[in-house]
């Protein structure tokens, strides 16, 4: 008879193994990368299908459930390495940073990391930067959409105040991300090919709709005020933050606060006792 | 053990699997369906789908099917999870609760399948303290339903059929019968389906079942050339499982049946046609006269199609 060494170091026989021993090895085989280690003693199974078979339908439903929930949150990335690439990623984060519950739509953060760098992506130095802003989009797609501007609410001067939409972001990256994800998810090669990568830092508020994940592009002075805001500054430090983003004389950074902030789709502009009514709508 | 008051019972009809691709159409438009259910752990980190399930409740009946309890894991169920489904199950108020005779926690992770138990005395124990414990948790009895199996161990002593009614018998739980899952079970282990359905018949008392399932699966090659059969919810309902769920009807009786379907989701006209087709079955034996021979002429005439 075949026989494995118990936790405790003892023989015991594949048929004998208590419950928890079984679910422990067999969990470890099926995420194993090695054959050795997805190996089972035959002698644990019966029946006419042989375990070999069984343990190989199980590992392919395991690791093709988690490649599918990490497509369903960079579905950009997904297009852009292609079905069988962005598999051999997703199973290799999978074993590394398996979920711990099973809701997979919280899980896979670390993929954005885990991904960074993974051989074989040396021609794509955006890879990184596309992830997040896909887990950007996934985050507030799974909000919900927010009418009333339920967010943030900052007093602006006098009796009026700024609310901002519940779940607003801004998002800044080293690559025209916005631009890329567009090109990717359209699967249209001549405008991937027309981005340009040396363009510098963009910036996105970012917020959801029941029309979906709405996008806007920001200055750096604006993107400098929402953030302070968004942080729980009040409107006196955002504009301070926005004067020091950049280099603009104090009437151009004014200037784009008023068109990129005060006349946005995610800010309404109310007075303390009427939220629901005022400019800006 | 308390049953909490459910709004909206499911009805002895066939209903619908729904998965997020259809939600948004079924919301605005409220196709004809005569109750749907839900994954739970689709809605537990996605509010806005959650906020949208919640208005097209008003309009179906709805049953929560869990794939994540993993009440057969020797660590437990993970008060964490059983938390937030009964949080769900306030919110939407669903007719039924259901999950699977299965694990898929070990080791501190999440495995994304229904893994199989060895039908044992041990497991039986634990399988039963899980579903209790969810039970108290949730206040109401959960329908476990019989996964598509490809292994059997060589320790069971006895067979699934048995061990789930000794699961109801002990804990007050229901049944969820998956007729695609008996047939692909019994078609991996090379035995006959409507012989493993009749096992079923003798096992269990039929007051415990309480739905139905029905789905297409894959059939493939194992590495050696033999058939496998494969419950991947992604194809039509294969003639064999009409057969076997005609005979599950003439032994268990009309009940709530679900259409699933998982992957290479269709136009949900598809999902429709296929859970007519279950309601028709259903009408043709409601629709016999009540008189044993009927019955008995039903379930001859499902046999003798599958022969």
């Amino acid at each position: 008879m075949q026989r494995t060494p118990d936790i405790a170091g003892a023989q015991v026989a594949p048929a004998l193994w208590p419950l928890a021993m079984l679910q422990s090895r067999m969990a470890t085989a099926l995420m194993a990368a090695d054959d050795a280690g997805r190996e089972l003693p035959a002698a644990l199974f019966a029946g006419a299908m042989p375990g070999a078979e069984g343990l190989r339908v199980h590992r392919n439903t395991v690791l093709g459930g988690l490649s599918h929930a990490l497509r369903q949150t960079y579905p950009a990335v997904d297009q852009l390495v292609g079905e069988a690439f962005f598999d051999r990623m997703a199973v290799e984060f999978s074993r590394a940073q398996p979920p711990r519950a099973p809701q997979l739509g919280s899980w896979g953060h670390g993929f954005v990391a885990f991904i960074d760098g993974f051989p074989g992506t040396g021609n794509l130095p955006y890879l990184r930067a596309l992830a997040q802003f896909d887990a950007r989009f996934d985050e507030l797609a799974r909000r919900v959409p927010d009418d009333r501007h339920a967010g943030v609410a900052v007093p602006l001067h006098g009796e009026l105040n700024l609310y901002f939409t519940a779940g607003l972001l801004v998002h800044s990256s080293s690559y025209p991300v916005a631009a890329l994800r567009e090109a990717i998810l359209a699967d249209d090669a001549a405008a991937l090919a027309a981005v340009d990568l040396a363009c510098g830092e963009q910036h996105f508020a970012m917020w959801r709709t029941a029309e979906g994940v709405m996008l806007q592009p920001l200055g750096a002075a604006a993107a400098s005020y929402l953030r302070a805001v968004l942080d729980g500054g009040t409107s006196e430090q955002a504009l301070a933050a926005a004067l020091s983003a950049g280099d603009s004389p104090e009437g151009a950074v004014a200037a784009q606060l008023q068109q990129e902030i005060l006349q946005a789709r995610f800010v309404r502009v109310a007075t303390h006792n009427n939220a629901a009514t005022g400019a800006g709508q | 053990m308390s049953q909490s008051l459910a709004s909206s019972p499911i009805p002895a009809r066939a209903g619908i699997g729904l998965r997020l691709p259809h939600q948004s159409m079924v919301a605005t438009e409220r196709p004809t369906a005569a109750w749907f259910e839900v994954h739970p752990e689709n809605y537990m980190a996605d509010e806005a789908a959650l906020a949208e399930l919640e208005q097209l409740r008003a309009h179906y009946p709805l049953s929560l099917h869990a794939v994540g309890l993993s009440l057969g894991s020797a660590v437990g169920v993970e008060a964490a999870h059983v938390a937030r489904l009964r949080d769900l199950s306030e919110r939407l108020a669903p007719g039924l609760i259901s999950d699977h005779l299965s694990w898929s926690v070990a080791n501190g992770h999440y495995l994304p399948d229904l893994l199989p138990l060895p039908y044992t005395e041990e497991a039986l124990a634990i399988v039963c303290r899980n579903v209790g414990q969810v039970q108290q948790a949730l206040a109401r009895t959960l329908l476990i339903e019989n996964p598509s199996t490809y292994l059997c161990y060589a320790s069971a002593d006895m067979s699934e059929a048995e061990f789930l009614a000794a699961v109801v018998q002990r804990t007050g739980c229901g049944v969820l019968l998956d007729i695609n899952n008996i047939y692909v079970s019994a078609r991996n282990q090379r035995r006959d389906a409507h012989e493993v359905l009749a096992h079923w018949s003798q096992a269990l008392d039929h007051r415990s079942v309480g739905e139905m399932h029905l789905a297409g699966h894959a059939v493939v090659a194992t590495t050696d050339g033999a058939e496998l059969r494969i419950d991947d919810h992604g194809d039509r309902v294969c003639a064999d499982v009409w057969s076997l769920y005609a005979a599950a009807i003439a032994e268990f009786g009309v009940l709530p049946t679900l259409l699933e379907w998982d992957t290479r989701l269709p136009d949900f006209r598809v999902l429709q046609e296929e859970a007519q087709h279950a309601q028709q079955l259903q009408d043709d034996y409601t629709s016999l006269p009540l008189a044993r021979s009927s019955r008995a002429d039903f379930r001859n005439q499902a046999n003798a199609a599958h022969a």
